[in-house]
């Protein structure tokens, strides 16, 4: 059943409104279908119903499901493109030149919904790539943490499928990924940089303990709090952060209303919040 | 760099053209005609209709998604009642701007060029409207024409001006600061020399000369940092130009913002997330927009 603009549009504002996701109107059929999914199982014959639905007392347990459909768990390397042109070109020479005036050569990124490493890695080869140059003698420290003890246990391994490597540019895959049999070993020169370990976002008294990052990374995992939660979280990554430092979500997430201490700095395709 | 160096250096490159583009004849007839006191619509409207290009262009601007009537106008006479008198003197210049620069002869891609002008009018329109700014038809063109300069440096400084564009490639430089180092002056006093040689109305004179500075503003500096907003914005997201300038920018630290800001304080509530990804979704409309502009002939009625 085709989705009628307005039905989208009431559906789209009541995603953006709770879990803080704008679906950009060229996924307008992507939502459909996974919007029909949901209604064959739950029985709601028209995307009315089912809006109504989401929004009654009931909604919130099959919003969760929902979201489950809309946002694909898969993660790969070198996801996020704009936002690393964005380190690459202006972010990350800023950080190092306010830390060398500091002389305080080392830098500390967290993933901080690690998943199985695909992002901490892509931060390790990125700034392996600049060990010569702009992070000559630096110490690099990369935490990547997630709730889940058997992705964290994958991430530790640092072996892949094909679908998790295909956007590594060559120039990096030649360096860092062998391949066996279908399976893809990321190098030991990428993988000694990167730490994994089990946190959840929710435990205030290990989330103290997480320090001076000068970049964190929670890409997709904010849609799934509710705004109490959310607010919570999101002040422990401010607080986590350096002065400097920058925090960043994933693509068509919006912390609009979550936390008015962080300022937004736009780059093309994309946005940051700086402390 | 001194700013009066600046525009005189501008000067002196727009009068060493001797083929500089000239308004088109109707277009300076019906200028002369918006001059004369208790002018009628009907006048202005057939002289117009001389002029099929211009008609064609007038009627695609007006029934645009950007403009957005709330019926298709389908005359002319029709439009310009839409438009009102007091804004057909900028969309003839405005149309006459976009004859003498359509072809693709320049450094830059004339085709991102335009999207990124027009897109930088429906932004500032919708950045006008939430603003409070009482004229959004005045935004919409100011935010068209606003790079006036930079067509003048692709076309007559080819060379000059694609040294610049590669000089900046993927760098964190703004463009207009890689002008003023490399040529001694930018797109803002080029198009500024060339605005007064047209006789655009001294508020659009100001926001092309002043688009990247609106707080030295003084005719009308909310004008100025609604377009300087919706140039960042749309530089940004995929009005971008084809990627020829990399630029980024911390929103509240803008001059713009702080104009904008104290013009309207629930601006500053702004969901500026969403804003962009709305911008996102507005891109398609933009881009068929400037399409139908530059591939119409057709006729509108009189």
């Amino acid at each position: 059943m085709a989705i009628s603009d307005k039905d989208f549009e009431q559906l789209r504002d009541f995603i953006y409104n709770i879990c803080g996701m704008y679906f950009h109107t060229t996924k307008k059929y992507f939502l459909e279908s996974r919007l029909a999914r949901r209604m064959e199982a739950t029985g709601v014959k028209t995307y009315q119903d089912y809006y109504l639905f989401l929004k009654s007392p009931r909604g919130t347990e099959e919003l969760k499901f929902l979201m489950d459909e809309i946002t694909t768990n898969e993660t790969y390397f070198f996801r996020n493109v704009p936002q690393l042109n964005a380190l690459e070109t202006k972010l990350l020479p800023e950080i190092v030149e306010i830390k060398n005036k500091m002389g305080f050569r080392k830098l500390r990124i967290w993933s901080a919904a690690s998943s199985s490493g695909e992002e901490a890695y892509t931060m390790a080869m990125i700034l392996l790539e600049k060990r010569a140059t702009l992070l000559k003698d630096w110490i690099i420290e990369i935490v990547g943490t997630d709730i889940n003890e058997t992705v964290v246990a994958q991430a530790k391994e640092g072996i892949y499928n094909a679908y998790s490597v295909r956007n590594i540019p060559d120039v990096y895959k030649r360096k860092y990924i062998k391949e066996d049999n279908g399976k893809f070993i990321l190098s030991p020169d990428v993988k000694k940089f990167v730490t994994f370990n089990k946190l959840n976002l929710y435990d205030d008294n290990k989330m103290i303990f997480m320090k001076t990052f000068d970049i964190i990374f929670c890409a997709n995992v904010l849609i799934y709090f509710d705004t109490a939660s959310k607010s919570k979280v999101v002040q422990h990554f401010y607080n986590n952060l350096q002065p400097y430092g920058y925090f960043f979500v994933g693509q068509s997430e919006s912390l609009h209303g979550v936390n008015d201490k962080f300022k937004t700095v736009h780059f093309p395709g994309g946005f940051t919040y700086k402390k | 760099m001194d700013k009066n160096a600046m525009l005189e250096k501008a000067r002196q490159l727009v009068d060493k053209i001797d083929d500089l583009p000239t308004i088109p004849v109707v277009a300076t007839q019906v200028l002369q005609l918006l001059d004369q006191p208790d002018v009628q619509i009907e006048e202005v409207a057939d002289l117009m209709l001389s002029d099929q290009v211009m008609t064609a262009r007038v009627m695609k601007m007006i029934n645009s998604p950007v403009y957005k009537p709330e019926h298709e106008i389908t005359s002319l006479k029709r439009a310009l009642v839409f438009l009102g008198l007091r804004h057909i003197r900028e969309v003839a210049l405005t149309t006459s701007f976009i004859n003498a620069f359509d072809e693709n002869k320049g450094a830059m891609e004339i085709g991102a060029f335009w999207e990124h002008s027009f897109g930088v009018g429906m932004v500032s329109k919708i950045i006008a409207k939430k603003v409070g700014y009482p004229d959004l038809e005045k935004a919409y063109i100011a935010g068209i024409i606003h790079n006036l300069g930079e067509v003048f440096l692709s076309n007559f400084m080819r060379d000059e001006f694609q040294a610049v564009l590669d000089s900046i490639k993927d760098k964190p430089v703004k463009l207009v600061d890689a002008e003023i180092e490399q040529l001694g002056t930018s797109h803002c006093e080029i198009g500024l020399c060339m605005a007064r040689k047209w006789n655009f109305p001294e508020v659009y004179c100001e926001v092309i000369s002043l688009h990247h500075t609106p707080s030295e503003a003084v005719i009308d500096p909310v004008l100025c940092a609604i377009v300087n907003l919706s140039d960042l914005f749309c530089s940004v997201r995929e009005l971008n130009f084809g990627g020829r300038e990399w630029i980024s920018f911390n929103l509240f630290e803008e001059e713009a913002w702080q104009i904008l800001k104290k013009q309207s304080p629930q601006f500053a509530e702004m969901d500026v997330e969403r804003f962009c990804y709305e911008l996102d979704d507005a891109i398609p409309d933009v881009k068929a927009l400037v399409d139908s502009i530059f591939n119409s002939k057709e006729q509108a009625e009189p």
